[in-house]
This record gives structure tokens, C-alpha cells and sequence, in this order.
């Protein structure tokens, strides 16, 4: 398979764990398992392999959900974990078409998470996974980046940040760091309804989550919410489907969460935004759409300043960029060649592709094409202009 | 050069023997398990014959396989081998509108092939409920069928010609573009349903039919299956031969609701669903007189009002038999017993022969199918973590298996016999079990073409 990269003894407790083993020190250790009732869900009907993006790319039956699932149920019963699993188990994009179609009702994606969990516990990762770990835990941030998060924030307008607010603006590394534009055009916006910002956000601990570091993300986690808990905000927004789901559904406390197109769209009649004269597509995130049903709000939005011509694919049925998951680190051409796929969704004569999450617009940029890619933010601010 | 060079030469980065991958290919869609030594996925018919020749010379087990949907364990090695993955080999090679035929690669999806088809106004009809991931080839291998058979017949009926690779590597043809042949023992029909044992198929040239413009869907409840297949019955007798005729128990409407709470179902009954298709004027016509006849023994009785209310019908009723979790989590539906079907009039004492089994195993099953052909689809669901189920499960199948052929039916109608019912060929096909003896022993001298089914 393409890009397979594993590494064993790196910096992860489970690679650790691993490499104690080796050198023979005495520890127990607690064989691989999740939880079983959502595995033996699966009736191997098969459903999700016609859907599966990813097998669609390598053809190998280990690289479809029923092989996933196939694999875990196999270390459920004995079958010894090793890195052999790794080029199933660690190209899933997490996108969830499969548990969107799956007539039995399983949820693969959670099954996936939680089997990489256990194969970290174990001591056995990708070198992706090694990489994206070491940048959170040492930088805070998925890129490793050792610049300010906010230096893309004068430093003027940042004493002036109120200290409290009801609402925060969870600007994420990728706008943080690779499109801080976005973030600069999202925060102006925000700004007008008195939105703030964290002192010292961190990663939201989704890269951690989707690629099986639990314990590492937890502490992330907790550094975040201590400073939401401190502003005394009652409402994160932000910009990112994978912030998104992560802080609406995976942090310890509920918090409320909703998305820059969500709150834009609440707000339509206060933007005042003028009508383009232009054609756009709109490409729904996986973690936003899928996973979380905001389907309507960007479209809302989109239909407020210009046409909309839908994708071949579009909301529960979307394709996956190919972003997620881990894949893009992981295993990039596989990621990118999902990312092409879902340009041939495009239809003809549309000005941008609109989405609402940066991670996408990274991947699908990558892949190419004459059509430029385009954050809902982007299209905003040409209709404040 | 050993077995794994040779194969690599072959077909290059389309072979593995990581355990994992081989681990993927030791089952399909039912219990039968066997892993196989090498996987490989051929291009092309010149790579499956080089490696059908190679394994003739070793002697080692060849079983093809299409996307692994198969219920009997049709695509399993259960006696290891080579496992041929055919799922690459998905071109559509030509559309011959003015032949009413198209000529496939065996990786073609049955939908894919019907989504290409009907902008031209055409459909290839056999329908199994796996239609959006089953591969033509094994459609072919275990003459598949589904919903519509009742009118339009099983894959059998669609076949022209195979482009078949024999056990020593040979590649033959088994027909032609013509209609019909009187020249000689007709090998496309032999090879049809035979699960990969006398040959492996590497393209198809099959007819198509035109599509209907109308369909129309009849939804009827009855206060028990004995009225119900009376109902069908009266139904055909009046001259109508219904596009599908399915059957749903109580239990199936309940998991159909479950499935999508807006399909539009009756509350309780057993219900027949009645399409009829043609012009809009005569599917019209078709479905009024199937209310008309079946009004005075049914409780209630209604037309779909609309194209999506029939859809979302179909749709779900495509996918009840794996969405059973959905009325209890901690049940799963294992198929087995799965597909018995007897002649059609005595479905309703099969039905109530199964749920006298259901009972005595103390096992919930869900009954649903197309009594148009006889075809009853059971599903047993169990805890899969209990072991003492597990038994019973087994032990229920078998007994429903003996049913259907005391009742003179068939183990299976649609899904194949796989090494799952194997055993009870003998037990239905009496001497002529013998020939089919003969038949494979003759095409197949050393037995390396998916060896351990059939009963063979």
C-alpha cells in the first residue's frame, strides 16, 4: 500500500509500553478490546464497501469498512495486533457515508477511533500518527508550528480582546496557521457581535481523537476548556468542521457549539451583504454535514449573496476530501486522490467551490483543478466589501 | 520460481499474503470461514488465465470472488488457495442498444450497469437486494435474482454469452450475440449457477430489457399469510402478472419502520406489496384490478400515492434483512436458512411451518420475501455473544432446510448453496446430484476450482 509508514518506538505511552516490552521488563498488559456489541453489528452485508471512498482508491478489501471491521472483530477474538493492521485500520477518513448507509445501524467511524485507541495502547502507530502527536504535545498546535497562534492578530486589536464574553471564536490550527486570513476575515465579522478569543487556545484535540491518542487528547481538552470556563463564555464558534465536532462532541463538558455558517446565517439580516453576480458549488464537510447535520446554514448563506449549483454528491451522500481522519499525513496519496474524485462532483460553470472547513479547502486546493477553492468566510467578506 | 514469484509476475502489486488482507478474504456475507494462502486481483482475462494455468500445474485451490456479498459462502476458500478478486475487472465494454445487449467485465455493480443503462431507456432487470454493491460476475455464478423475478426471471434468463477461463487455463466462449442456438449442449446455461466450479467467468454479454414507463405499487394487509398467498394467487389467475410480489411479516414492518419511521406501511398484518409496470395506462389499469380482487380479503388495501412514496418502499425493503439491530441492539441477523423457497402455493404453510420452528428454538425471526416465486426469506436474529443461541440458531436452520424440500422446494432460490448447504444437495437432487458429480469432475479433473461447494 501507498505511504505505508509505521513506527513502533517513538514517543506515544503505547509505543513506550511497546519498546518495555521488548527489552523484557515485566508489565501485564491488557489484550486489545473495544466495545464489542458495536463490532458484531456488522452483518458483512457489504453496504458500505460500494460507498467506501478510500477502498474505491487501493481496491484491497482491508481498506473498505467491512474490512475494518472484519480486522477488529479478528483482534476482538486473538488474532495478535501488529502493524499489519496499520494500512486498514489507519486509512480511514473517519467521512461516516458507511454509518450514513449502514442498514444495521453500526457506526464504524466510533468503532475505528476506538480500535486505533487500543492499537496506540499498544504500541503500535504510523509514523503520521508519531508525527501529528509530537506537534500537539510539544507545540499545541497539528503542525508543529512553534510561531504565536494569534500573530495573525494586531497586536493593538489583542490588548483590546474582552477578557469576557458569551461568546468565543475557536479559531483552530489550520486557520491559525495556514490560512490566517480566514481567520482575520472571520474574527472582523465576529468581532461586530462582540465575539472573543482564547488567551492561549490549543489544538481542539481532534487530530488526537480521530488517530487514537485519548489520554494525550484529554489533557488538550482541559487546557481549552479551563479558558472557556474563564471567559465564561456560553457559546464556541468556529470555523472548522473538525473543531466543530470535536468540541461539540467529544469534549467533557457539553458545550454549545455552533459553526461559522450557522451563525452567520442567524445573523443574515445584520450583515447586510450584497448580491454577486456569481455561481457557486458548495462541497459539505464530512465532520460538519455528515457527522453533525448542519446541511442548511451554509447553503443559507451562500444563497444570500449568489447562485448555488449543487455537486453530484451533496450532503449525507457527499464525498469525502480525502482530509480526515489522519489520512492526509498518513498517507497522502490516497488523500489525494479522494480529493480529485470529489472535483469530478463539481458541475461546469461555477465561479468557486464554497466549504466551510479549512481542512477541505486545503485537500481539495492540493488536488488541483481550474475551479479555486473557497472558505464560506471568503465569500462573506466579498459580500461585505 | 515458487508459487508467490510466479503470481507476482503476473499481476504485480495486485497480490498480497499480509495476514490482515488475507484475514479480509476468509468470509462473506454468512458464517462460512476459510482464509486463503494468496490474494491476487486480475485485469484482465489474459492474468486469470496465466494464474488459473499456474494453479492447474501446483494444484492449488482457485476461488473467484466479486465484492464478497454472497450469503452461502460462495467466495470463501475453505480449502485455502488462491482467492481471484474480480471486483477490478468492472468495464462496461459495449452497449449494443441495436442487440439489446451490453458485454461486461465480471466487477461490474448491477447498479452501476443499470445507471449507465437508463439514459438510454433500457435496465438490466435481475434485482437482487445487494444491487448497489453485487458484482454481475457473482450474480452470474449463483444465478441471483431478487424482487422482480416473479416477471422478469433470474440472471439465467439474461445471459447470451460467457467468456469463460477453464481449469487448465483455457478461455472459451459459451455463445454468441444470438438469440437462440440449436447447435449443441448450451455451456452458458451449464456454467450459469455453478459458483466458480466448473470455470471462471471474465466477461458476459447479456440482454437488456426496455424500461417500463409506469410502475405502480399495490400495499395490502391480510389478517394472516394464508390469505395472502391466497390473495396472489387470485391475483395471477385474474391475469396479472405482477413486477413484484413481496411478502412482509409483522416483524419486518416493524423493522422497516425502524429503518425510516416516514414509510408510508400499515400498522399491523401480513403485507403484500404489488408492483405492476408498463405504460402508464396499463400499470394503471394492472393496479386496479389487483385492488379490485384482492379488496374482499384484505384488511386494508392502498396505490403508493407517489413516485418517492414508492421509492423509499423499495429502498427499505431492499435492506430489511440486515437492518433487524435496529429493532434490538444486542440482536444480530445471521444468515442462515435464509433462502428455502417451495412451489408458490405452499408458502403459507411454510410460513407457518418457520414460525413453528421459530418458536420450538425459541429463536425471533422476521419472514419476508417474494411469494410471487415462492422464495421465502427468513431471518433468525441472535445474540452472536451467546453461544447457546449460536447452537439453536444452527439447529433451526436445518430443520427449515429439511422443510422446504419435504415441501418439494429448493434449499436455496437466489443466494446459491455455497459450503453453507452443501450437505443437502444429495438430499434434493436424489441420483441427479451424481451427473453434477460427473459434470464438475469432467471440467475440473483435479478439483482446484472452488473446491468444498456445492456439496460437490
Amino acid at each position: 500500500m501507498k505511504n505505508e509508514k509505521t513506527k513502533t518506538e517513538n514517543k506515544s505511552a503505547g509505543a513506550k509500553k511497546q519498546a518495555e516490552m521488548k527489552a523484557g521488563a515485566k508489565t501485564e498488559t491488557k489484550p486489545f478490546e473495544v466495545d464489542r456489541r458495536s463490532v458484531y453489528k456488522c452483518v458483512q452485508c457489504g453496504t458500505c464497501r460500494s460507498v467506501c471512498p478510500v477502498f474505491e482508491a487501493v481496491g484491497w478489501e482491508s481498506a473498505n469498512t467491512r474490512g475494518r471491521m472484519l480486522i477488529i472483530k479478528s483482534l476482538l477474538e486473538g488474532r495478535e495486533p501488529s502493524e499489519d493492521v496499520l494500512p486498514s485500520l489507519a486509512t480511514c477518513t473517519t467521512c461516516g457515508i458507511c454509518a450514513a448507509k449502514c442498514p444495521a445501524g453500526a457506526n464504524p467511524p466510533e468503532v475505528v477511533e476506538e480500535a486505533r485507541s487500543e492499537l496506540v495502547r499498544l504500541g503500535i502507530t504510523t509514523e503520521g500518527q508519531e508525527k501529528l502527536l509530537s506537534a500537539v504535545t510539544t507545540t499545541g498546535n497539528s503542525f508543529g508550528e512553534s510561531r504565536d497562534r494569534l500573530h495573525w492578530l494586531p497586536d493593538a486589536e489583542r490588548s483590546k480582546l474582552p477578557e469576557k464574553s458569551d461568546y468565543i471564536y475557536f479559531v483552530g490550527c489550520f486557520d491559525s496557521y495556514r490560512y490566517p486570513e480566514f481567520a482575520k476575515k472571520t474574527f472582523e465579522v465576529l468581532q461586530r457581535f462582540g465575539v472573543t478569543l482564547l488567551p492561549d487556545e490549543n489544538c481542539c484535540a481532534s487530530p488526537l481523537l480521530r488517530t487514537g491518542f485519548r489520554p494525550d487528547a484529554e489533557k488538550v481538552m482541559e487546557h481549552n476548556l479551563e479558558q472557556i470556563q474563564k471567559v465564561g463564555a456560553h457559546t464556541i464558534i468556529t470555523g472548522c468542521a473538525g473543531c466543530y465536532t470535536t468540541l461539540k462532541n467529544n469534549y467533557p463538558e457539553k458545550l454549545r457549539v455552533i459553526s461559522v455558517p450557522e451563525f452567520l446565517g442567524e445573523h443574515l439580516g445584520e450583515l447586510k451583504l450584497k448580491r454577486l453576480d456569481l455561481t457557486v458549488s458548495y462541497h459539505d464537510p464530512c465532520h460538519l454535514g455528515r457527522h453533525n447535520e448542519v446541511y442548511d446554514a451554509p447553503r443559507e448563506v451562500i444563497k444570500a449573496i449568489c447562485e448555488l449549483k449543487e455537486m453530484k454528491n451533496i450532503r449525507e451522500n457527499s464525498r469525502c476530501c480525502g482530509g480526515g481522519g489522519g489520512v492526509r499525513i498518513g498517507y497522502p496519496d490516497i488523500s489525494l486522490e479522494l480529493a480529485g474524485k470529489r472535483l469530478e462532483d463539481v458541475p461546469e460553470e461555477v465561479d468557486y467551490i464554497v466549504t466551510s472547513c479549512p481542512l477541505c479547502v486545503r485537500n481539495l486546493r492540493d488536488a488541483g483543478g481550474d475551479i479555486e477553492i473557497i472558505d464560506i468566510i471568503e465569500l462573506v467578506a466579498m459580500a461585505l466589501e | 520460481m515458487d508459487i508467490t514469484e510466479e503470481l507476482r509476475e503476473i499481476v504485480g502489486e495486485r497480490f498480497s499474503v499480509s495476514s490482515s488482507e488475507l484475514y479480509c478474504y476468509s468470509s462473506d456475507a454468512s458464517q462460512v470461514r476459510g482464509a486463503p494462502d494468496y490474494v491476487v486481483r486480475p485485469e484482465s482475462t489474459e492474468e486469470v488465465s496465466r494464474i488459473v494455468k499456474l494453479a492447474f500445474e501446483h494444484e492449488i485451490p482457485v476461488t473467484a470472488r466479486g465484492a464478497g456479498t454472497g450469503l452461502a459462502g460462495g467466495a470463501v476458500p475453505v480449502q485455502g488457495g488462491i482467492v481471484l478478486d474480480l471486483s477490478g475487472m468492472n468495464r462496461l465494454l459495449e452497449i449494443d442498444l441495436d442487440n439489446l445487449q451490453v458485454v461486461v467485465e465480471p466487477g461490474v455493480i448491477q447498479d452501476t450497469l443499470n445507471d449507465v443503462l437508463k439514459p438510454y431507456g433500457f435496465f438490466f432487470p435481475p434485482n437482487p437486494g445487494s444491487s448497489a454493491m453485487c458484482t454481475i460476475g457473482g450474480m452470474i455464478a449463483y444465478n441471483a435474482s431478487g424482487m422482480r423475478c416473479v416477471k422478469y426471471g433470474t440472471t439465467r434468463n439474461y445471459v447470451r454469452d460467457l467468456e469463460v477461463v477453464l481449469a487448465d487455463g483455457t478461455v472459451i466462449h459459451t455463445g454468441s450475440k444470438m438469440l437462440k442456438s440449436a447447435a449443441g449442449y448450451d455451456l452458458t446455461q451449464l456454467m450459469i449457477g455453478s459458483e466458480g466450479t466448473l470455470g471462471i467467468v471474465t466477461k458476459a454479454g447479456l440482454k437488456i430489457a426496455p424500461l417500463p414507463k409506469a410502475r405502480k405499487l399495490v400495499i395490502a394487509a391480510f389478517e394472516n399469510a394464508e390469505l395472502a398467498g391466497k390473495a396472489v394467487i387470485k391475483t395471477f389467475s385474474n391475469g396479472v402478472v405482477p413486477s413484484a410480489c413481496e411478502i412482509l411479516d409483522g416483524v419486518s414492518l416493524q423493522v422497516l419502520k425502524r429503518y425510516d419511521p416516514n414509510l408510508v406501511l400499515p400498522a399491523e398484518g401480513d403485507v403484500i406489496l404489488f408492483e405492476v409496470d408498463g405504460t402508464e395506462t396499463s400499470a394503471h389499469e394492472a393496479a386496479e384490478q389487483v385492488m379490485e380482487v384482492c379488496s374482499p380479503l384484505a384488511l386494508t388495501i392502498k396505490l403508493a400515492e407517489s413516485e418517492k412514496e414508492m421509492a423509499d418502499i423499495w429502498a427499505a425493503r431492499k435492506l430489511v434483512g440486515a437492518a433487524v439491530s435496529r429493532l434490538d441492539p444486542t440482536k444480530t441477523r445471521i444468515y442462515v436458512g435464509e433462502d428455502v423457497g417451495v412451489p408458490m402455493k405452499q408458502i403459507p404453510e411454510l410460513l407457518r411451518r418457520v414460525q413453528e420452528i421459530s418458536e420450538e428454538f425459541d429463536l425471533p425471526a422476521m419472514k419476508y420475501g417474494h411469494i410471487g416465486d415462492g422464495n421465502l426469506h427468513l431471518a433468525l436474529f441472535i445474540d452472536v455473544l451467546n453461544p447457546d443461541e449460536w447452537d439453536r440458531l444452527n439447529k433451526a436452520a436445518d430443520k427449515v432446510h429439511m422443510t422446504a424440500i419435504e415441501l418439494g422446494g429448493t434449499v436455496s432460490s437466489e443466494h446459491g448453496v455455497g459450503a453453507a448447504r452443501g450437505k443437502y444437495m444429495e438430499v434434493q437432487w436424489g441420483p441427479a446430484f451424481e451427473v453434477m458429480r460427473m459434470i464438475k469432475k469432467a471440467l475440473d479433473p483435479k478439483g482446484i476450482l472452488n473446491p468444498g461447494k456445492l456439496g460437490l
